[in-house]
C-alpha cells in the first residue's frame, strides 16, 4: 500500500522544551489513522509541523513521495492536504457559505488583477465557486446554514462546518484535530459514520487527533500514541487499547479522560 | 474530488431557491428610481452650484478615494496607517513633476493624455511607497506598526517633501489641469470618474477571492493559510492596492490644487483621514465615501446655515475651516465609543434595500442565530485584532503581539460575560495552538477564567 | 541582571558622550550637549508614554497635547489674563494638563477599557486632534511665545546658564535635565517599592487578578492617566520656551515622534529606559545635524552639504533608529516583559 504522508524522525524544540522528538508516522492511502495521547503530548504540534505552521528542527515530512518539509503552508494545501483546528478554524467575519468559498482559494480560475478589473471570467467563476460550496454544504447537511454568520452556532456545528470548509479545499489527505469535541456521544457516532462515508465517496485519507475513544475504535484503521513528544506505541486500535503503557499513560482512566475532554469544550483561550 | 462529490450529492438543491428573496419588478424599478435620484441629484448639484462649491465637491471626491484607500488598510487588513499623507503627497509631487517638468505642461495648457500618464505614474509611485510599508507590516503589527506608519509619514513630510527639485525649492510644483477639464465644475466630474473607478475596483475586490483572502488573513493568518492563501503575498498586495488608490487621489489632488506645496500634506491631515474612515464605518464602502465627503464638505455645510456662518465668522471671528478638526474628531470619538459601525451601519438599511434585499432595520440580514452584541468590543472584529490570534502569534515567537495578547486577556478578563459572543467567533482566530506541551505544564487551558 | 544592563548601558552611554563631547583638536563638540538638552525633553515626554503603556497598554497619542494644553494655560495666565507670576502660572498649567488627563481617562479610556488596544489607540488620536482643534479655535493658528522660567540673559545682557562641552546650556535646559533625573528616579522608586506603584504594575499585567485582590482598576487607571498628564504638562511648559513658538499641536508635531522613539528604545516599559532613550535620541538627532553640516559631497561638480542632499536629515535619523529598533529588537534596549 502506498503511503500518502510520511513523517520521519521529526523533532522540534521550543526554547529548551522538546515538544517532539524523533517522531515517525506513516499514513497509508485510504486509511483513517488516529493520533492519540494525553494533553501536551505534542499532537497539535505535529499537525503544525506537517502543515508548515512550525518549522521542525529535524526530520522530514513527505507527501506522496515528495519532500514538502520546506514548502509554505498554502503550497501544502494546494497539494491536497486539508487541516482542521483544535478550536475552530473558521473566518468569523464571513458567512458559512463564504467560508467554503474562501477555502477553494488555490483552485480559483481567475487572477487577482482580472478580478479587480471585473473580467467577465470572475463572474462565472464566482458562480461556480458558490455552487460548489453549496454542494459541499449539502453533502454535510449544512445547506440551511449557508447564509448564517458563525456567531451563536453551536460548537459541534462549527466543527462540522470546519470539515465542510476543509473539504472545499479539495484535499485528499485530511488532518482533523479533535473533530468530535463539542459533540455529544450520538453526534460523535454520527461523525464517525460521516467520516467513513466521506472516505468512501471522496477517496480520502485521514489522520486525526481524537480523544473520544469509542470513535477512535470505531473508525480508525491504525493508531499512533504520542506521549511527551514521542511515539509511545502504534498498532490497531484494539491492540493499542490493551497496551499496558498506553493504559498507564492515557487510556487508563478512559472515563475520566472523556470527562476532561468534555470540560475543555467551552474554553476558548489557550493558556 | 469534484466529480465523485457531485455524484454523491443527491440532496435536492431546489430547496435553496425559496431561501433567496428577490424583489419584484416594481421593487427593482423603485430601487432604480431611488438610485437614479441620488446620483442624479449629486450630478445636478455639481453642475449647478456655484463654482467654488464645485471645487469643494471635487475635493470631497478626492477625499472619498483617500478614504477608500485607507479603508483597505484599516478595514480590510486591520492595521492603522497614520502616514497616508506620505503616499498621497509623494504621488501628488510625482504627478506634478511629471506633468510640468517632463511632459512640458505650461501654466496655461496641459494635454489630457499627459494628465492620464501623470496619474498612472502617481499610482505606481503610491503603490511602491505602500509596498515598502506592507513589507514592514509582515514583521510588525498592531500598535507598533501604527507607530511605524506615523514615522513613515513624518519622514516623507520632513524629507521627501523638502527635496528642492520636487517642490520647486519650496515654491511648489505647478500642475495645470488638463485641457477640457480646467474649470472647477469640469474637474469635479473628472474626479467623479476616478471615484467611480476606485469604487468599482473596491467592489470587485470584496466580491472576489482577493477580498475574501484579505479578510481571512485579518481574522486569522493560520486559518487563511490552511485555506491555501498565500498570506505574505496578499498582505503586501493589500498595501500596494491601498497605495495605488492613494496615488490616484494624490494625482487628482495635485491637479485640483494646480500647485503642490508640502504644506498640503501634514500629519494632522493624515490623522483626520483616519478619523473620517472610522466615522464612515470601517470596512464599509458606502459609509467611508459618505464620511470622507462629509469631512471635506463640512466647512461648506456651515456656510449653508446662514446664521451659524454669521455667528462663527463675525461674532467669534473664526474661519469655519477651524471647526473641521473639532467636529471631525468629536464625531470619531462618538463613533468609536457609541456606534462602532459608523455611518455605514446607519445607512445600511437603505443600502441593503438598494442592493435588492427586503427593507429591514436590522443591521444584519441574516437574522438566524443573531444575538445582540456588546457595543464596546464591536470594533474588535473590524480592526481584526483578536486576542486568540495574537496568542498564536506569540506562540510563533513574535513578542510584539504576544504583549498585545497578554494585555488583551488581562483587559478582557473582568467582564467575561460581556464579550462572550464575540469570543465565540474568535475561537476561530485561534488557528495555531501554542504547543501542546505548555498545556501539560500549565494545566489545561484556562479554566481558571 | 536587569540592573546590570541598566548600569552597563548608562556607563557606555556616558563614556560615548564624554568621548564625543570632548571633541577633537578643534575643541569640544557642542552637538552632544545640544543633544542632551533636547534629549532630556524627549525623555520627559517618553516617561509619560511609558507610564501609560505600563498601565493601559496603549500608545497615547494625546501625550504631546497634554503639554501643549499646559503651555497654553500657562501662557494665558502669564500673558493674557491676570498676568500672574510664573510660579503661579506654571502650576496652573500643570493642573490644567492633569485635569485634561483625568477627563480623557473618564470619557475616552474608561469606556474603551475592554476594547482592543488599536481601537483605544485611534481614540487617543481622535482626542489629541480634538484638543488641537479646540486650541486652533481658541488661539488661532498664529504662533505665540512663552518666555522661559529664567531668562536666557540677565538684565545686563550677559548670558545665564552653564557651558557644557562648549555649548552654553540655557537655564531652561538645565531645569529640564534636573527635573528629568529627579522624576526618573522617583518614578522608578515608586514602581519598584511602593504598594500603589506595584499595584499599577499588577493592573497592567492582569486586571482581573488585581480586582480579585481588591484594588480598584478604575482608581489605578485614573492615577496613571493623571500622572502621565502631569508629566506631559510639565514637559510642554518647559519645552515651548526652548522651541520658541507655541502653536496649536506644537508638542504633537514637534516632539511626539522622537519621544515615542525614545520610549521604544527603552523598551516601552522601562522608566530609566525612557530616560536614557530620550538622551540617545537627542544625541542621534544632534549628531545627524552635525554630520549634515559638516560633511559635503560633490555632485554634478557642485559641492553640496549632506543636509541639502538629504533634507530633514536629523528627523530621518530618528526614524531610522525607530525602524531598526522595531525590526531588530522590538523589546528595546532595556525592555523586559513587564
Amino acid at each position: 500500500m502506498t503511503s500518502v504522508l510520511k513523517v520521519e524522525d521529526l523533532g522540534i524544540r521550543f526554547g529548551g522544551l522538546v515538544a517532539l522528538d524523533n517522531v515517525n508516522v506513516d499514513v497509508p492511502e485510504w486509511e483513517i489513522v488516529g493520533l492519540i495521547g494525553p494533553n501536551g503530548a505534542g499532537k497539535t504540534t505535529l499537525f503544525n509541523c506537517i502543515m508548515g505552521a512550525y518549522q521542525p528542527n529535524s526530520g522530514t515530512v513527505t507527501y506522496r513521495e515528495r519532500d514538502i518539509s520546506l514548502l509554505p503552508t498554502h503550497r501544502r494545501v494546494a497539494l491536497g492536504i486539508g487541516r482542521t483546528f483544535q478550536n475552530i478554524g473558521l473566518v468569523g467575519g464571513l458567512t458559512v457559505l463564504e467560508n467554503c468559498m474562501v477555502a477553494q482559494h488555490p483552485r480559483i480560475g481567475y487572477g487577482a488583477i482580472g478580478a479587480l478589473l471585473g473580467a467577465p471570467r470572475t463572474f462565472s467563476e464566482e458562480r461556480r465557486l458558490r455552487n460548489y460550496a453549496m454542494e459541499v454544504l449539502d453533502f454535510l447537511d449544512l445547506s440551511h446554514l449557508a447564509n448564517s454568520h458563525l456567531d451563536g452556532l453551536p460548537y459541534g456545528t462549527l466543527k462540522l462546518i470546519e470539515i465542510a470548509t476543509v473539504l472545499a479545499t479539495d484535499p485528499d489527505l485530511l488532518l482533523l484535530d479533535e473533530p468530535s469535541s463539542g459533540m455529544g456521544p450520538d453526534e460523535a457516532h454520527d461523525l464517525g459514520d460521516r467520516l467513513l462515508k466521506l472516505r468512501k465517496t471522496l477517496n480520502l485519507t485521514v489522520l486525526m487527533i481524537e480523544h473520544h475513544v469509542p470513535l477512535v475504535v470505531d473508525v480508525c484503521d491504525y493508531v499512533y500514541v504520542l506521549n511527551f513528544g514521542q511515539v509511545l506505541t502504534e498498532g490497531r486500535p484494539k491492540e493499542v487499547q490493551k497496551h499496558p503503557e498506553v493504559i498507564a499513560a492515557y487510556l487508563g482512566g478512559s472515563a475520566t479522560e472523556e470527562a476532561s475532554s468534555e470540560e475543555e469544550i467551552p474554553t476558548d483561550v489557550p493558556a | 474530488m469534484t466529480a465523485s462529490a457531485t455524484e454523491a450529492l443527491e440532496a435536492p438543491l431546489a430547496a435553496r431557491a425559496e431561501e433567496r428573496w428577490s424583489p419584484s419588478v416594481q421593487g427593482w424599478v423603485a430601487r432604480l428610481l431611488v438610485l437614479g435620484l441620488i446620483f442624479g441629484s449629486v450630478l445636478w448639484a455639481t453642475a449647478n452650484v456655484p463654482s467654488y462649491w464645485a471645487d469643494r465637491i471635487s475635493l470631497a471626491a478626492i477625499y472619498a478615494i483617500i478614504g477608500l484607500s485607507l479603508n483597505i488598510v484599516l478595514g480590510y487588513v486591520g492595521q492603522v496607517s497614520l502616514g497616508h499623507h506620505g503616499f498621497v503627497g509623494i504621488a501628488a509631487f510625482v504627478a506634478a513633476y511629471y506633468a510640468t517638468m517632463k511632459a512640458g505642461c505650461t501654466l496655461d495648457s496641459c494635454a489630457f493624455g499627459t494628465f492620464l500618464t501623470a496619474t498612472l505614474y502617481a499610482a505606481i509611485s503610491g503603490g511602491l511607497a505602500a509596498m515598502l510599508l506592507g513589507l514592514i507590516a509582515l514583521r510588525i503589527k498592531g500598535l507598533y506598526l501604527a507607530l511605524i506608519t506615523l514615522a513613515y509619514g513624518f519622514a516623507a513630510e520632513r524629507s521627501i517633501f523638502e527635496i528642492p527639485f520636487l517642490t520647486n525649492a519650496g515654491a511648489g510644483m505647478p500642475a495645470t489641469r488638463p485641457n477640457g477639464w480646467e474649470t472647477d465644475r469640469e474637474f469635479a466630474f473628472l474626479t467623479f470618474i476616478f471615484l467611480a473607478l476606485v469604487i468599482f475596483v473596491d467592489w470587485r475586490l470584496l466580491r472576489s477571492k482577493v477580498g475574501r483572502a484579505i479578510l481571512s488573513i485579518k481574522h486569522s493568518e493560520a486559518v487563511a493559510s490552511t485555506y491555501g492563501i498565500n498570506v505574505t503575498a496578499y498582505k503586501v498586495f493589500a498595501f500596494i492596492l491601498s497605495g495605488i488608490f492613494a496615488g490616484i487621489a494624490g494625482s487628482l489632488f495635485a491637479f485640483h490644487e494646480t500647485n503642490v506645496v508640502s504644506n498640503n500634506f501634514n500629519f494632522a491631515t493624515a490623522l483626520l483621514w483616519v478619523l473620517m474612515v472610522v466615522v464612515g464605518g470601517l470596512g464599509n464602502r458606502i459609509g467611508v465615501v459618505i464620511g470622507s465627503a462629509f469631512f471635506a464638505l463640512f466647512p461648506f455645510l456651515i456656510l449653508l446655515i446662514g446664521p451659524l456662518d454669521h455667528f462663527i465668522r463675525d461674532t467669534l471671528g473664526r474661519e469655519p475651516d477651524y471647526f473641521t478638526i473639532v467636529i471631525g474628531s468629536t464625531l470619531a470619538l462618538l463613533t468609536i465609543i457609541l456606534h462602532p459601525g459608523g455611518i455605514g451601519e446607519q445607512v445600511s438599511p437603505i443600502t441593503r434595500w438598494l442592493g435588492g434585499k427586503p427593507f429591514s432595520l436590522h443591521p444584519d440580514g441574516h437574522e438566524k442565530h443573531k444575538e445582540p452584541k456588546a457595543k464596546g468590543p464591536g470594533l474588535l472584529a473590524k480592526f481584526g485584532l483578536h486576542r486568540e490570534e495574537n496568542g498564536s502569534e506569540r506562540a510563533e515567537g513574535e513578542r510584539t503581539d504576544g504583549e498585545l495578547a497578554a494585555l488583551g486577556r488581562a483587559v478582557a478578563s473582568p467582564t467575561p460575560s460581556r464579550d462572550h459572543d464575540t469570543e465565540r467567533v474568535d475561537v476561530s482566530g485561534n488557528g495555531v495552538q501554542p504547543p501542546d506541551v505548555w498545556g501539560a505544564l500549565v494545566g489545561r487551558r484556562d479554566d481558571a477564567r | 541582571m536587569r540592573t546590570g544592563i541598566v548600569v552597563g548601558a548608562t556607563a557606555a552611554l556616558l563614556g560615548l558622550i564624554l568621548i564625543l563631547g570632548a571633541g577633537d583638536d578643534a575643541g569640544p563638540n557642542p552637538y552632544i550637549a545640544i543633544g542632551i538638552a533636547t534629549g532630556a525633553l524627549y525623555g520627559l515626554v517618553a516617561l509619560g508614554l511609558v507610564l501609560v503603556y505600563k498601565g493601559s497598554r496603549v500608545f497615547n497619542f494625546a501625550q504631546g497635547e497634554f503639554g501643549t494644553v499646559g503651555a497654553f494655560i500657562t501662557f494665558v495666565f502669564l500673558e493674557q489674563v491676570l498676568k500672574v507670576p510664573y510660579y503661579v502660572a506654571f502650576p496652573l498649567g500643570v493642573l490644567g494638563a492633569v485635569l485634561m488627563g483625568l477627563f480623557m481617562e473618564r470619557v475616552v479610556v474608561r469606556p474603551l477599557m475592554n476594547s482592543p488596544r488599536i481601537t483605544l489607540l485611534v481614540a487617543t488620536i481622535a482626542f489629541a486632534l480634538l484638543t488641537v482643534g479646540i486650541e486652533i479655535v481658541l488661539f488661532l493658528p498664529e504662533p505665540k511665545t512663552l518666555r522661559p522660567l529664567i531668562a536666557a540673559t540677565d538684565a545686563a545682557g550677559n548670558p545665564n546658564g552653564l557651558a557644557v562641552f562648549g555649548y552654553l546650556m540655557e537655564p531652561q535646559n538645565l531645569i529640564v535635565i534636573g527635573i528629568l533625573v529627579v522624576l526618573a528616579v522617583v518614578l522608578a522608586y515608586f514602581f519598584s517599592k511602593t504598594d500603589l506603584g506595584l499595584a499599577v504594575l499588577a493592573t497592567s499585567q492582569d486586571a482581573f487578578a488585581t480586582r480579585v485582590v481588591g484594588i480598584g482598576i478604575e482608581r489605578m487607571s485614573r492615577f496613571i492617566w493623571g500622572t502621565a498628564a502631569f508629566l506631559g504638562g510639565l514637559a510642554g511648559i518647559l519645552y515651548v520656551p526652548i522651541s520658541g513658538t507655541l502653536t496649536p499641536g506644537a508638542m504633537t508635531t514637534g516632539i511626539l515622534i522622537p519621544a515615542f522613539t525614545a520610549a521604544v528604545l527603552g523598551g516601552m516599559t522601562s522608566l530609566p529606559g525612557a530616560f536614557l532613550g530620550g538622551i540617545v535620541v537627542g544625541c542621534v538627532q544632534s549628531l545627524a545635524n552635525w554630520a549634515g553640516n559638516t560633511y559635503s559631497f560633490t555632485i554634478d561638480e557642485t559641492v553640496k552639504p549632506l543636509q541639502s542632499i538629504i533634507p530633514g536629515l536629523p528627523d530621518v535619523a530618528i526614524i531610522l533608529v525607530l525602524l531598526i529598533i522595531l525590526l531588530a529588537r522590538p523589546q528595546g534596549l532595556l525592555g523586559s516583559e513587564a
